[in-house]
């Protein structure tokens, strides 16, 4: 009896204290995605150089998407970075592309002469894309395979062995279980 | 002939007021559909509330899938596909939502079925136990011995059990007496008067068999009888009682835990939202701020704004005590340092905010001047503020460090030696401290002595070091060392000047009437001066 009494007891507290201390240990901030190992959304930008890009055009490489912003101190503190690990890669069957958002073309232009950046960068005027790709924190970068399905989703600042780790894991196909994180900025 | 006329007149009844009106209802719609979602940059605020660059997006991509020929449903979907069913402010009523949907209700049910379960329980557990008592013989015994009024048959001086039980049976016999009285005279609904008989006799029942065993001499097989019942309720008691206190921990110690969980996870969780893009989550558990530290931190930047030295070094220092990995605080403490000329002490404490956010732009802003003005690294410095430029976006920020940029030395500049000076130890400032006659009177015999160095030529910089000595007796002689420097590991070196002041509430960072003060006639002095003999010479009016 006293036992019977006891594990109805806990059955009733365990479950109630759980979601209490799951509450607390979330990150309200936070937003999970749910586009990983999902097919990426096409899009087509139009690069500061005035040709277009679209994501179909670059099926059968891997392709690491990179969105930011000029105002934002943790693309700004990556952007050399990114530049570097591209220039690791540019000769593999592997693909930069950024995206810049919330951001005159003006300071964008500038942000791009600023870091020397080389690869292919367009202009999300619309914040279309950004939403597509479910885009709430900058930088946020995302890995797609050549297939065109999305491998990794890393919110905040990367580092370029990352970069380079995760694009191989990409060109393989391997999907990340997790996304990553590190210090980002909120979209305005 | 009228055909034509006719399809424009139909046109413009029918089609007009309907094209018309679906500009308003796309509006409406679009409206409709912003309200039910999260805007993802915000907190707790629907796109349609929302005043950010982002909320704004979301709405021209509502509507233009609206207006596209997309249902609301597939519009609330598109958005789900790409955020997650966070980005509805209401959770849908299918999978997983939909317990929070049906949870409270079906909680709340629970809770009504079991307090009537319990109720009943107890209602019945007392019935069946007055039930128990009330057979027929005793029933006609109470009925003529109440009506008897058998009842006076006590003693009334015995205090004993049998005593209590005879008043006891007196009481209900007469409480019988009045119910009949009351009932005969109409004053008693028959239900309730059978009701209340009916306890009256199964209480009045319960007393006489009570007062039957202490009558009745007990029989062989009856005593045996009582013995194994008494044995067997001595062998229960034991486990009883544990079991009963087992459940009284239990409860307590749930009790405890529930009241630790809300009392300190929810006030170390949450925090006065600052801004409308703020989170009111703390960082207890989430690692988003908002724990004693950030309390701290946002009470040294407001003393730090107001200029009250004393409270922001003591409200990081704070904060750093509940954080050490603080860079910000480093930061300001490293700002302070350098206007009270502690150079050293402030690269030393940004270099440990570097330590933690190598890119945090305050901290870099403050390394790069001290390297500038203070060291005359130029080449550190052109290295550290040039990190900076590139950190900060375009802007009067960004200018400000560029243009310090363009002030420093062109290749060339000597470096110039960094290092400090080896700290002397052992230095100290000594002296005697006394009153001025004419202030004898004035002086609070509880009040506190306060000698105060602080650096030469920096009179409103917090003080270097401080010793406090409670209750003087005048005169007294004094020392001033590394002991006692404010911050740790901020050297004592270099000249300053010396003020005392006998303080009447004993706190340093308030001056009132009646606090006395005096300075050394020659400041500043070098931290290693003998004989600096201060005279409290000075009333605060």
């Amino acid at each position: 009896m006293a036992w019977r009494r006891l594990i109805t007891t806990v059955l009733i507290i365990a479950p109630t204290l759980w979601l209490l201390a799951f509450g607390f240990t979330r990150d309200a901030r936070y937003i999970t995605s749910p586009l990983l190992a999902k097919e990426a959304a096409p899009f087509t930008v139009t690069l500061f150089d005035g040709r277009k890009v679209s994501l179909n055009e670059l099926r059968g490489k891997a392709i690491f998407l990179n969105f930011w912003a000029s105002w934002c101190t943790p693309c700004r503190a990556e952007a050399k970075d990114l530049e570097a690990a591209w220039q690791r890669v540019k000769d593999k069957n592997m693909v930069f592309l950024g995206v810049a958002l919330q951001d005159t073309e003006k300071d964008s232009r500038a942000f791009l002469q600023e870091f020397n950046i080389s690869y292919p960068n367009g202009w999300d005027d619309s914040g279309k894309i950004a939403v597509d790709y479910g885009v709430w924190g900058i930088p946020e970068s995302f890995f797609i395979d050549p297939q065109g399905r999305i491998t990794y989703k890393h919110v905040g600042g990367i580092r370029p062995a990352l970069v380079i780790a995760k694009l191989e894991d990409a060109a393989r196909g391997i999907v990340s279980a997790k996304e990553g994180k590190e210090d980002y900025q909120p979209i305005r | 002939m009228f055909i034509r006329p006719l399809i424009i007149v139909v046109y413009l009844l029918v089609v007009s007021p309907l094209s018309a009106a679906d500009a308003p209802d796309i509006d409406e719609q679009t409206r409709a559909i912003a309200q039910e979602l999260r805007c993802v940059v915000c907190q707790n605020l629907s796109v349609a509330d929302s005043p950010s660059e982002m909320a704004q997006q979301m709405r021209g991509i509502v509507r233009e899938q609206l207006a596209a020929g997309k249902t609301p449903q597939q519009v609330k979907d598109f958005f789900v596909s790409k955020y997650g069913q966070w980005v509805l402010l209401a959770p849908t009523t299918q999978g997983f939502s939909l317990l929070v949907w049906v949870l409270p209700f079906v909680v709340l049910i629970a809770g009504v079925v079991c307090g009537f379960w319990f109720i009943r329980r107890w209602s019945v557990k007392k019935t069946a136990g007055n039930a128990a008592v009330a057979d027929s013989d005793l029933l006609t015994r109470i009925r003529s011995e109440a009506a008897s009024g058998k009842a006076l048959d006590m003693e009334p001086e015995d205090s004993s059990v049998r005593a209590q039980l005879l008043q006891e049976r007196a009481h209900l016999y007469a409480e019988l007496k009045e119910l009949e009285f009351d009932f005969q005279a109409g004053k008693l609904a028959e239900s309730d008067y059978g009701a209340l008989k009916l306890e009256i006799e199964n209480k009045a029942a319960g007393v006489l068999q009570q007062l039957d065993s202490f009558s009745s001499p007990p029989t062989p097989a009856s005593q045996g009888v009582e013995r194994q019942t008494s044995d067997k309720k001595r062998r229960l008691n034991p486990t009883r009682k544990a079991y009963r206190r087992w459940q009284l921990a239990t409860g307590g110690l749930f009790l405890l835990l529930f009241g630790l969980t809300l009392g300190i996870a929810l006030t170390n969780s949450s925090r006065p939202r600052e801004s409308t893009q703020d989170s009111i989550t703390g960082g207890f558990l989430t690692g988003t701020g908002g724990d004693q530290s950030s309390r701290f931190l946002q009470e040294g930047k407001s003393a730090f704004a107001k200029r009250d030295w004393p409270k922001a070094i003591a409200a990081f220092e704070n904060a750093l005590a509940a954080d050490p990995n603080q860079p910000e605080a480093h930061a300001y403490l490293g700002f302070i340092l350098v206007q009270a000329g502690h150079a050293d002490g402030a690269l030393l404490a940004f270099d440990k905010a570097l330590s933690q956010a190598p890119n945090f732009p305050m901290a870099l802003w403050g390394k790069g001047l001290v390297l500038l003005h203070e060291k005359q690294d130029y080449s550190a410095a052109r290295e550290v503020l040039e990190k900076l430029v590139r950190l900060l976006p375009a802007g009067a920020e960004r200018s400000e460090v560029e243009k310090t940029l363009a002030q420093l030395p062109q290749s060339g500049a000597v470096r110039q030696e960094t290092k400090p000076a080896p700290a002397p130890t052992g230095q100290q400032i000594s002296g005697k401290i006394s009153l001025d006659p004419k202030l004898k009177g004035n002086v609070d015999r509880q009040a506190t002595l306060f000698i105060i160095a602080r650096p030469a030529g920096a009179d409103k910089a917090p003080p270097l070091a401080v010793r406090k000595i409670e209750r003087p007796v005048f005169p007294l002689s004094y020392s001033l060392g590394a002991e006692n420097v404010m911050m740790q590991g901020i050297p004592f070196t270099g000249s300053v000047a010396v003020v005392a002041r006998l303080d009447k509430d004993g706190n340093p960072t308030t001056r009132q009437p009646g606090d006395l003060t005096g300075d050394y006639k020659k400041n500043p002095v070098a931290v290693s001066s003998q004989n600096i003999d201060i005279v409290l010479d000075q009333a605060v009016q």
